[in-house]
């Protein structure tokens, strides 16, 4: 008999039909009586004191309704690690001075969008313009310009990971390598723009419309920074064209149109342009590396000192995530018995860096995994055989971070060095190289101060077997809602289609933390299977008073039969025990209730993923040009629960993480994002995507609900240093500048040649 | 935000003639509008009249002749010329350069009359059509003319129409016997525009030996799209060798007018030149010792 | 500004618009028709989220003026199915999990459908040209070259 009678089985997406039909009304989509249309004016400068700001002839132009300036608000300066007040340092709408160019200064609401925009020319801001720094090992300098008043040298947060003693190991090691980094910024690119239809109304009741991650962290921070009260505020999200972690602060669309719309009492609808996108929303975090390794003759690792400093941007954002998980996954995912990480993350007068997908363990494997192929070539081991020696294992504890409690890294390896040797040998020019990486699945440490469970789930079931299933967690095409719906139903014993998903919105769902850093599947998952169960408890209360058991028989429902597990066929139609129950209960439905919240789980996450990638590539050595040919992963994350998303996962982040690793990528002049457009800003197409294959490795993670982790966001992890790793097996030379453009290969190609004539 | 305009559409090219010389500078001419759209909401083209052009019957056409060669009518849409079975035997590089023009979506409604005078030098056309020598007809409302499509362009998104003028027709003489037209572009992500491209032309005498007529034509590499001469002349005359072909790729790259920006440096844009025209001499020389 | 007639038929039905010259076929589409399935998500028709199949090739419906399309049909991705059955790349789509978001699908959808409408029997390669005006952050395209191959391979015939 199948394990599973739901999980891990190809089915629908539950919101495919309304997304093949275009019935999915995504807050882009939003259309209101009397809606008025809001746009933002930004600051041209990356640097500068506000001195004064004449709204009065915008105000003027027939159909504008109201002009909002810093003035109009609480002047609350926020930011979303709540728990460190010195870290909440952004207004949105700035009221005495801009740090980056695209800052809101004002708003604007009109009766259509083309005069909002004009009236945006009308607003004459008189600009005191300062002396800016865009370079962190600049910014850091003695005298360099101060962003903000209590960070010294333009230091924003400092990280330090520290176990065993690394001059200790350097002294023990065989080899010792130093290497140096350049990892780039990138933009999430989601399909949908930040947007928001906000609509106050004469209750003094608040509804904002909107694409977010985290319908939850949007509610808080508009009550803080608007002054209401939480529940007085309702964030709807039903349907968020992408997300990437771009969406799950409070952006410039949300707070303005929120302004707006209680100045007016009428909804406003503010929709970023693509432009704005690019410039005024975040970013990934930029990072330069420095990495300091020592190892046995034999491969084994002995110590890793690792010193980052990372280009903040002009505000904090959540780039002191970004700062400590880089930290963190540096080390992973091999066993080194002495470590030690120092960063640093500095503002500059330049669009904030936050989070994005893999959260500073993309740069971090990159860099990592860029020097441990060196390393294996010095020596001349294997590059399998290097990772097999020092990986890491279930059972192994991250010194004072992290229990890995499941992990098939070994498994992976053995996987993908199948499929190496199984590609034989390989034409000029051509060459594989492999990364391995791990994840977590969510975070443990609660920056956001929430007072809520980190997730929570309700289930109430009907008459007719019906269930209505309420989550918080948000789906922004991960998959999240049909893999809580498959959690639902393989617990209760219940099929699909007998769920009814309600999500995103905050009048109805509990409260979720939201979907980032791959918190979702576990702790969403977990707390859906605990209400999930408990509703089952009670169901099977009844059904154990039907079937009259002997008492050292369980029951179970699986496929709508609840049954003795011994003897499956003495049982009774969940249809039927419903009835029963509910009525044998005073006509009440049945109501389960879900939470979960890591306690006692290590410093970072409750669970991590693991796996190894093989990029297989192509170079042109006239031209440096990289052609992908195929992309092999093989991937633990624990329990599979819904495969087509895992390879859906898998695929689309690969198209994003080589793109991060070969044509992405957003340079600046003074601060001025120089291609704020999809004709310059070059994301990956269809052409050219490689073959992919994924190959699922299971293991059972006792933390995660059926024994799964997260997948999705970890696999965003290797592709980066797999592609370094295959240009330097193709073509003998190591890029460690990302993006890889052909001309930094050609640059290195020549260079190696210079060389060997010399 | 594309600012309001009064919206002519003239039911014949006569009619769209009159028009121009009507409005003057006022006005500008829409075909599909795949360039100029994007021109008009970024506000950098804010024209007071725009005057239709698309569904001119005058100006669809693709036509051939045995003695005047291939005639395309300015708003032939660039999907038509892609799927011309007449361009397909005739002009197969024409069909190369458009599959990799931007998107399908582009293709099936942009003209190659539009194209061409948005003179773009990152254009994919502008460098084949004038490895193929073809001439350009233009007219106003009293008259028309016609002049080598090389002297079409003049600067960066400037072309030689006067004010009240309208391109009307492109025309492609017959290939010469032992003539073979290639073209590449090279980009990171496919069908985007180029960062260089290159087209060439080669035509060997009747023995397929030596060179009798050369033209290369470098794209994104100078203002506007450049004819090589100097390289050229070097391979005029000439039997193939990988000693004259280093020198003439080599000269090519010393012609071009690159600019730096943020996709490539001067010098690797002048380095692709290089590339490029080796390697399409080399394939034009190729396929014109087989041609008839 | 004076508006100007527009006369344009949409998933089959016939509507006679008053608009100002400069609007663009796609602000037509949502705004005026409220179809909102057809989206926009960049300024330099670069995405491809807006295409609609007009005159049956499709489309970037953001770089069309509207009055160009004076007595065109245009097909939108709400036109695709019949009530409740949906078309063979509708449902291909589901099979495959060819979406994640949603929010590139209808041109993704609109641009496959020209592609089959003109070639039924694309190769691989084709398909993937097909769609190279298409951006989608999230799927990494392959589940939807699956998708389209697998209508192209008659595996989806239309349903009754």
């Amino acid at each position: 008999m199948k394990k599973y009678s739901v999980i891990n089985s190809p089915v629908h997406n539950i919101d495919g039909i309304a997304k093949v039909t275009g019935r999915a009304t995504y807050a882009f989509d939003v259309k209101l009586p009397s809606m008025l249309y809001g746009k933002i004016l930004r600051s041209p400068y990356p640097h500068a004191k506000i001195l004064n700001i004449d709204t009065s002839k915008a105000e003027r132009l027939n159909g504008v309704k109201a002009v909002v300036t810093g003035k109009d608000t609480l002047g609350i300066k926020q930011g979303i690690w709540r728990r460190f007040k010195e870290l909440c340092d952004e207004e949105i709408l700035s009221r005495s001075k801009v740090r980056y160019i695209g800052e809101p200064v004002a708003a604007v609401a009109a009766v259509d969008e083309d005069l909002a925009e004009e009236a945006l020319d009308l607003i004459e801001v008189e600009y005191e313009p300062l002396a800016a720094v865009f370079d962190p090992v600049e910014a850091i300098k003695e005298g360099a310009p101060q962003l903000h008043e209590n960070a010294e040298r333009n230091i924003n947060v400092t990280r330090h990971i520290e176990w065993g003693d690394v001059e200790e190991g350097f002294k023990e090691a065989d080899y010792i390598r130093e290497d140096w980094f350049r990892c780039s910024s990138q933009h999430h690119v989601c399909m949908e723009t930040h947007n928001a239809v906000a609509s106050y109304t004469p209750d003094r009741k608040l509804t904002v419309w909107t694409s977010t991650q985290s319908h939850y962290y949007i509610q808080v921070l508009l009550a803080w920074t608007l002054g209401l009260r939480e529940n007085d505020i309702r964030v709807i999200s039903r349907y968020t064209g992408g997300g990437f972690g771009s969406k799950f602060e409070l952006d410039s669309a949300q707070f303005c149109a929120s302004l707006l719309s209680m100045k007016l009492f009428r909804p406003v609808k503010i929709v970023l342009t693509r432009e704005e996108e690019f410039i005024a929303t975040k970013r990934r975090t930029p990072m330069f590396y420095y990495l300091r390794t020592g190892v046995k003759k034999d491969g084994t690792f002995l110590a890793k000192e690792g010193r980052v400093f990372t280009e903040g941007g002009a505000y904090t954002s959540m780039g002191a995530t970004a700062l400590y998980l880089t930290g963190f996954f540096q080390a992973f995912p091999y066993v080194w018995p002495n470590y030690r990480y120092d960063g640093y993350r500095v503002y500059t007068n330049t669009e904030p860096s936050s989070a994005m997908r893999g959260f500073g363990a993309p740069q971090a494997t990159f860099a990592a995994e860029t020097q441990i192929d060196l390393i294996a070539n010095d020596l001349g081991i294997d590059p399998i055989e290097i990772r097999r020696k020092n990986a890491m294992y279930a059972g192994y504890e991250v010194p004072g971070q992290a229990w890995i409690q499941s992990c098939g890294l070994r498994e992976c390896l053995d996987k993908v060095e199948e499929w190496i040797k199984s590609r034989g040998k390989l034409p000029l020019n051509r060459g594989i190289g492999i990364a391995a990486y791990g994840f977590m699945s969510g975070g443990i440490f609660n920056w956001f101060d929430t007072p809520y469970a980190f997730s929570s789930a309700m289930v109430k079931v009907n008459i007719d077997g019906k269930v209505d299933l309420y989550i918080g967690s948000q789906d922004m095409g991960q998959g999240s809602n049909t893999t809580m719906a498959m959690i639902c139903a393989e617990e209760l014993g219940i099929r699909l289609e007998d769920i009814r998903l309600h999500m995103g919105d905050t009048d109805i769902c509990p409260v979720d933390l939201g979907a980032w850093g791959s918190r979702e599947t576990l702790m969403q998952g977990n707390a859906v299977k605990m209400a999930s169960a408990e509703a089952k408890q009670q169901i099977l209360e009844f059904a154990a008073a039907k079937l009259a058991p002997n008492i050292v028989y369980d029951l179970d429902i699986k496929d709508r039969w609840a049954h003795l597990i011994a003897r499956p066929e003495r049982g009774i139609s969940y249809y039927d025990v419903v009835i029963e129950a509910i009525r044998g209960r005073d006509g009440q439905p049945i109501i389960g209730r879900g939470h979960y919240t890591p306690h006692r789980k290590g410093m970072i996450s409750p669970a991590y993923s693991f796996g190894v990638q093989a990029v297989e590539a192509d170079i042109d050595p006239d031209t440096g040009k990289i052609s992908l040919i195929n992309c092999v992963t093989a991937h633990d994350c624990g329990q599979v629960i819904n495969p087509l998303a895992v390879e859906g996962q898998l695929e689309g982040a690969i198209a994003m993480a080589a793109g991060y690793g070969f044509t992405e990528d957003l340079p600046m002049d003074e601060g001025k994002i120089l291609n704020p457009n999809l004709v310059d800003y070059k994301v990956l197409r269809a052409r050219e995507m490689p073959e992919t294959k994924v190959i699922e490795v299971e293991t059972y993670e006792p933390e995660g609900p059926f024994g799964a982790k997260e997948a999705g966001e970890g696999l965003t992890n290797p592709t980066a240093g797999a592609l370094s790793n295959a240009i330097f097996h193709a073509a003998g030379v190591s890029i460690k500048n990302l993006p890889i453009t052909p001309e930094k290969v050609l640059n290195a190609l020549r260079e190696k040649d210079d060389k060997k004539e010399q | 935000m594309i600012r309001d305009f009064v919206y002519l559409g003239p039911s014949c090219l006569k009619e769209a003639l009159t028009f121009l010389s009507e409005y003057k500078d006022k006005c500008k001419i829409i075909g599909g509008g795949q360039s100029l759209l994007i021109l008009m909401r970024q506000g950098l083209v804010s024209p007071e009249y725009l005057i239709d052009i698309k569904h001119l019957k005058e100006l669809n056409h693709i036509n051939f002749d045995s003695k005047e060669g291939l005639k395309i009518g300015a708003t032939t849409t660039h999907r038509a010329i892609e799927k011309s079975s007449l361009i397909k035997e005739h002009f197969p590089v024409l069909i190369k350069m458009e599959q990799n023009l931007a998107s399908i979506q582009t293709r099936n409604w942009g003209t190659i009359g539009g194209n061409l005078a948005h003179a773009d030098p990152a254009g994919d056309p502008g460098p084949v059509l004038i490895a193929l020598n073809a001439t350009v007809k233009i007219a106003n409302k009293d008259r028309e003319r016609t002049m080598p499509i090389e002297e079409f362009f003049l600067d960066y998104f400037e072309t030689a129409l006067e004010e009240g003028e309208l391109l009307l027709e492109i025309q492609i003489p017959v290939t010469p016997p032992k003539t073979a037209t290639v073209y590449e572009k090279f980009n990171i992500i496919k069908n985007e525009q180029a960062i260089v491209s290159v087209a060439a032309s080669i035509t060997l005498d009747n023995n397929g030996l030596n060179c009798t007529d050369a033209r290369i034509v470098l794209g994104a590499a100078a203002p506007i799209p450049k004819r090589v001469k100097e390289a050229e002349q070097m391979l005029v005359g000439q039997k193939l060798n990988d000693g004259l072909l280093d020198q003439v790729c080599k000269k090519a790259s010393e012609e071009a007018e690159p600019v730096a920006d943020i996709h490539a440096t001067e010098e690797y844009r002048r380095y692709l030149a290089q590339v490029l025209t080796k390697k399409m001499v080399k394939n034009a020389w190729k396929q014109a010792e087989v041609s008839a | 500004m004076e508006k100007k007639l527009l006369r344009l038929t949409v998933n089959g039905e016939y509507h006679e618009l008053y608009i100002k010259p400069k609007k663009l076929l796609v602000e037509v589409l949502r705004d005026e028709l409220g179809l909102t399935g057809t989206k926009r998500a960049c300024d330099t028709a670069s995405c491809g989220a807006c295409t609609v199949l007009l005159n049956r090739v499709a489309v970037k419906s953001c770089s069309i003026l509207a009055m160009q399309t004076d007595g065109a049909e245009v097909i939108t991705v709400e036109g695709l199915a019949n009530g409740a059955k949906l078309s063979p790349l509708q449902r291909a789509f589901l099979d495959y999990g060819a979406y994640q978001c949603g929010f590139c699908t209808a041109g993704m959808l609109m641009t496959a459908t020209g592609l089959l409408n003109e070639n039924p029997t694309p190769t691989k390669e084709e398909i993937k040209e097909g769609i190279q005006g298409n951006i989608c952050r999230c799927t990494g395209y392959n589940s939807i070259i699956r998708a389209i191959k697998a209508v192209a391979e008659g595996k989806y015939k239309e349903e009754e």
